[in-house]
């Protein structure tokens, strides 16, 4: 299978810390790749690299067999990369609902020339938000469709923000610890489903994990991240025995 | 241009036939500035209730309706009835007012024509404008803009063609034709009220849709909207294109109804009368912007009809008493309902109906 994503020794410094160092890794199409490592190992950073958020100090970020490194946030969502944030940015003043069906791009209702006119827009909006029920009731969320955000638990919010990944229809789901502070069984729940929709839909999935052990079952290779550099990777059963893995985990 | 009695709205002229309260006159003038500054609420609550762009600039876009509709008025007449007279001149009012009244469709057709024309330029300006600062912050779009008023105004100040600080006069009025002057100003602002209807329904259906959640997601957290895809840059100066559009639409309403312009009408306060409005009112809330601007222009109309019976000095101007009222009233709401008379609401698509009715069934 083609590499969907790719990124090629990329470095990103923030004054003196390099958060980033001269990363390089592949994430095949239909692939569930975790990228883990102790807190301040670059995880987020690359994300953030990769989805136009920062440009990289040096190196490249291929997608689609395309350069994407220099373009911006929303260039980068429109080509089908879409991130969800390790610290949710959901948007108080829009209902849980109004919250996820915002994701998916190109809505004809969001064009300044078609809004005023319903019925243009009307069918689209009524789809997209029974797509997103459905999403918020298979995981729990059914109950809070039309709560503010203020209203919800950090878990729900954290939870919320993978939900609106979903319903963007990406190529590829960047997933920055979707796990962390969610109750264990919504977190293999998940996973869970993810497995499906990569079987079911052949989507891609590159998930940040701080813990190790919770991706062990669901992902098929994984990349450790060690201040700003590459560790390790493989497959998960041979990162979790590698001494170097150990000791980054148990040092730091 | 004989009714209106203006106040501290627009400085200019004074009230001196009210000599006994006109219960008429004064609700056709107040309508008349009532919707006018509608408009105007409705267009900056747009830009700043839902999109969270503050505009300190909103004067400038309303003076560029007023004085476009002004030449565009006054050179059609000019060259229709073969006068050449700079436009700001004896002999051209003189003209004006000779031939004001003898073509019906004439002052129509330039009515509409300006209209249009003055939504078009403001708008256009708006996006220009703010375009090239939309990316620097929040801050910096505010500052611009109100320089950017104060400079026209202090270029319309200077610059002869156009009057200097004199402005233009004697601009025949829509229905010049008409003349019983009650008449002729009610029909006026019963149609500037359904222009502030119409606007009214537009920035409703507008800001009701997928676009206004986009618009409210841009409020909450620019930076999160960008990464899911929406161009907020574009967005942004796509609002402040038809904020600044209506903006102009209100300076041509203003224009005919006063029938003259001057640089001094579009002093910085006028833009802070409007956020008076919009936080009176509610932001976020198209119809708290029109409870505020009736409030407002209320307060302001009522107190340019009443004054001079109140034998008040000259120290005490209704503009005094007009703030004061104003500044209490914006404290006591603020107080009581910080959110406006009329909060913000959540907005009416249909996904939300559908939420209820897969929760039914
Ligand atoms: N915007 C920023 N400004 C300064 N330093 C940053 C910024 N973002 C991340 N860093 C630093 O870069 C390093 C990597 O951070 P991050 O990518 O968030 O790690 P992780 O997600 O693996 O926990 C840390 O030392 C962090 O302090
Ligand atoms: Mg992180």
């Amino acid at each position: 299978m083609p590499e969907l994503l790719e990124t090629v020794d990329v470095a990103k410094y923030f004054g003196g810390v390099r958060a980033l160092d001269g990363v390089s890794i592949k994430v095949k199409e239909g692939s569930v790749i975790g990228l883990i490592g102790p807190n301040g190992s670059g995880k987020t950073t690359l994300f953030n690299v990769i989805t136009g958020f920062y440009v990289p100090e040096r190196g490249e970020v291929w997608f689609n067999n395309e350069r994407i490194d220099g373009l911006n946030p929303n260039e980068v969502y429109l080509k089908g990369l879409v991130r969800t944030f390790q610290i949710p940015r959901l948007f108080p003043s829009l209902t849980v609902l109004e919250n996820v069906i915002i994701t998916p791009p190109y809505q004809i209702g969001e064009r300044v020339l078609d809004a005023p006119f319903k019925k243009r827009w009307e069918k689209q909006e009524v789809d997209l938000a029974k797509k997103a029920v459905e999403l918020l009731r298979r995981f729990g969320m059914g109950k809070y469709i039309k709560s503010k955000i203020s209203e919800l638990s950090a878990a729900h919010i954290k939870m919320l923000e993978t939900i609106r990944g979903l319903l963007a229809s990406p190529k590829i789901l960047l997933l920055d610890e979707p796990a962390a502070g969610v109750a264990y069984t919504t977190a293999k729940e998940l996973f869970e489903y993810i497995l499906r929709l990569r079987s079911e839909q052949g989507l891609t999935f590159l998930i940040i994990e701080h813990r190790l052990e919770v991706l062990m079952d669901y992902v098929d290779y994984v990349y450790v991240l060690h201040n700003g550099k590459l560790l390790s990777e493989g497959k998960p059963e041979e990162v979790v025995q590698d001494p170097k893995v150990i000791e980054a985990y148990l040092g730091g | 241009m004989e009714a209106c009695p203006i106040g501290s709205l627009n400085p200019g002229r004074g009230g001196e036939d009210m000599v006994e309260f006109n219960v008429l006159g004064f609700l056709i003038d107040w309508s008349t500035f009532f919707a006018i500054y509608a408009i105007l609420a409705i267009s900056l609550n747009l830009e700043i209730g839902y999109t969270g762009m503050a505009n300190f600039g909103k004067v400038a876009f309303y003076a560029i309706g007023a004085y476009l509709s002004a030449v565009l008025t006054i050179v059609a007449f000019l060259t229709i009835f073969g006068v050449s007279a700079p436009l700001y001149s004896v002999d051209t009012v003189i003209a004006l007012g000779e031939h004001g009244a003898e073509l019906p469709w004439l002052n129509i057709g330039l009515f509409i024509l300006s209209i249009v024309l003055s939504a078009i330029v403001a708008g256009v300006v708006g996006y220009l404008v703010t375009y090239p600062t939309l990316r620097v912050g929040p801050a910096f779009l505010g500052i611009t803009i109100l320089s950017f008023g104060e400079m026209l105004r202090f270029f319309l100040r200077n610059y002869e063609p156009l009057g200097s600080t004199y402005g233009l006069f004697g601009v025949p009025h829509p229905f010049q034709w008409i003349p019983n002057p009650t008449v002729r100003t009610g029909i006026y602002a019963l149609i500037v009220l359904g222009i502030m209807f119409g606007i009214y329904i537009y920035a409703e259906r507008l800001v009701n849709s997928p676009f206004g959640r986009v618009l409210r997601a841009i409020k909450d957290d620019e930076v999160a909207a960008l990464c899911l895809g929406k161009h907020v840059p574009r967005i942004k100066a796509t609002v402040l294109f038809i904020g600044s559009a209506m903006a102009g639409v209100a300076g041509a309403l203003y224009l005919f109804y006063l029938g003259s312009v001057n640089p001094d009408m579009f002093i910085p306060r006028v833009t802070f009368d409007i956020w008076a409005m919009v936080i009176l009112g509610g932001m976020g809330n198209n119809k708290g912007a029109i409870v505020g601007a009736a409030i407002i222009t209320f307060v302001d109309r009522a107190l340019t009809f009443i004054t001079p019976s109140l034998g008040l000095t000259a120290y005490i101007t209704p503009d005094y008493i007009r703030w004061m009222t104003v500044g209490l009233l914006i404290v006591l709401v603020l107080l009581f309902k910080p959110g406006g008379l009329i909060p913000e609401k959540p907005i009416k698509t249909p996904a939300l109906e559908i939420a209820d009715k897969i929760e039914e069934g």
